[in-house]
């Protein structure tokens, strides 16, 4: 579970996040939305642990989320695949295995490759793979060591429509066998909605929360896309936006 | 279809020589003919070979001593910023002293064997590659190193996993510079003081007015470094293969 009270962020006299209080579930798939700029990013780096000055506090299962990143616990996935060109797609996904000195990080990393059906790229180098199958190596990478929590900074922005929907299809599967929490950044609307139980409106600069939003869908397949549950969400969350 | 285009360019370029030769009728202690040279090469082939392997050995050793070095230095600035300006100063002035200044100095302090040979050669690879070795740390992908920070990576993780691949291009276009400076280094060495390597045979045939023989020399030492370059750029490819890639 993760706890954020009265947490504020300032950049010198330039005040990011303003009094956020917010309560994640174990095993939640969130979603933040919120203009350009207005700290979402910032929101994931403070619970990811790679911010540690700030007001309020944020604990995970009680602790530090500096300590649960020490631990190696959290895993990221960026706008970036951020992939290690000199190596090839299962060492990639094996590098924080090997990291810390997991001898079946090979073996490990293999399984992660069949969850998402994609043992057949095993041994490509990382040019040999398509954009969005780059991104979702990198995801696979951020799970190699069973994270806590997965942080994802608008994983799926630079890829195209018809990759991107596939790749949600999967990151769905995989959540649903991981039972991971999902922290997930996005401009998409769409995507938020299609992926997410809760999503979490930020107001603009300085960042508060507007609105949190639940998601209640029974399944989660492309034909929820033409439900009235569905439009009326995206509704909802883009007048929310606009004002 | 290229080495056949290469061929030939060869066999115009010594023909124009042959010919310029012919119709100047230049005299053969002066400049000789391809010819002249070819039959130096083929009478003294077994002593150009000894006092190449020399030559050979002083450069390559002096080549990684140098790469060595300026490695760990760089690396020792990228972990401690602090050292980079009086590094750097030191480095620079030692580039400005031009090495035929200081070559007799080495020949004193390392003596006027194998070992004065290859501090020449060494000295005369370390600024270049250091300075290459940085700019492949200075640009290595910020994107990567926060990765390897979310990671709490040791700092030997962080060498071995993250900075020696991701500087490998820059090292070898250090390896590039610094193989046919070795060889100058190596030379340089010898010209000052020597009896041994192909610098000594260059000035012991010039002093003797054997003008082919020293062209014949000098070819040797220009396949040397091209062969020395080629083996390079032949690892490279085979290394770092995902570079290419991403510059194409």
């Amino acid at each position: 579970m993760i706890r954020i009270e009265s947490l504020s962020k300032s950049y010198g006299n330039f005040l990011i996040l303003d009094d956020i209080n917010l309560d994640i579930k174990d095993g939640e798939f969130v979603s933040i939305l919120g203009s350009f700029g207005c700290g979402k990013t910032t929101l994931m780096k403070i619970i990811g642990g790679l911010i540690d000055n700030y007001k309020g506090t944020i604990k995970i299962d009680g602790v530090n989320p500096i300590e649960i990143l020490k631990k190696r616990k959290i895993g990221f996935c960026f706008q970036k695949a951020n992939l290690l060109p000199w190596r090839n797609i299962i060492k990639n996904i094996s590098l924080p295995l090997e990291l810390n000195d997991d001898k079946e990080s090979l073996n490990k990393s293999k399984k992660l490759l069949k969850m998402v059906e994609l043992e057949s790229i095993a041994s490509k180098k990382i040019w040999e793979i398509s954009g969005g199958t780059q991104q979702l190596v990198s995801i696979l990478r951020s799970l190699a060591l069973d994270p806590n929590i997965l942080l994802l900074d608008e994983p799926f922005s630079s890829i195209d429509e018809i990759s991107r929907s596939k790749l949600h299809s999967k990151l769905i599967k995989m959540h649903q066998k991981t039972k991971q929490t999902i922290i997930m950044i996005t401009h998409s609307i769409d995507e938020a909605v299609f992926l997410s139980d809760k999503i979490i409106v930020l107001t603009k600069n300085p960042a508060k929360i507007k609105k949190i939003i639940k998601i209640d869908f029974l399944k989660r397949d492309e034909s929820i896309k033409n439900s009235k549950n569905y439009i009326s969400y995206i509704k909802k969350i883009r007048t929310l936006l606009k004002g | 279809m290229k080495y056949i285009k290469k061929f030939l360019n060869i066999i115009i370029f010594l023909l124009i020589w042959q010919m310029f030769i012919f119709i100047f009728k230049i005299p053969n202690y002066l400049f000789p003919s391809p010819i002249e040279v070819l039959n130096s090469l083929i009478i003294n082939y077994k002593v150009i070979v000894y006092n190449g392997f020399i030559t050979l050995g002083e450069s390559l050793s002096g080549f990684l001593i140098a790469n060595c070095i300026s490695v760990v230095i760089a690396l020792v600035i990228s972990f401690n910023d602090r050292y980079e300006n009086f590094i750097m100063s030191i480095a620079v002035t030692l580039k400005t002293i031009p090495i035929i200044a200081t070559t007799p100095l080495l020949v004193l302090w390392f003596g006027s064997g194998f070992y004065s040979k290859i501090v020449t050669a060494a000295f005369v690879c370390f600024f270049p590659s250091l300075v290459n070795t940085l700019r492949g740390i200075r640009s290595m992908d910020k994107n990567l190193i926060e990765l390897f920070n979310i990671y709490s990576t040791s700092t030997y993780q962080k060498i071995r996993y993250l900075i020696i691949p991701s500087i490998l291009p820059y090292l070898f276009s250090a390896f590039k510079i610094s193989s046919s400076l070795s060889l100058i280094g190596a030379l340089t060495g010898e010209f000052i003081t020597a009896n041994k390597g192909i610098g000594f045979l260059i000035i012991s045939n010039y002093y003797s007015l054997n003008i082919a023989a020293v062209f014949a020399n000098i070819v040797t030492i220009s396949l040397m470094g091209v062969g020395f370059y080629n083996l390079i750029n032949f690892f490279e490819k085979k290394i770092i293969k995902w570079n290419t890639v991403e510059n194409s």
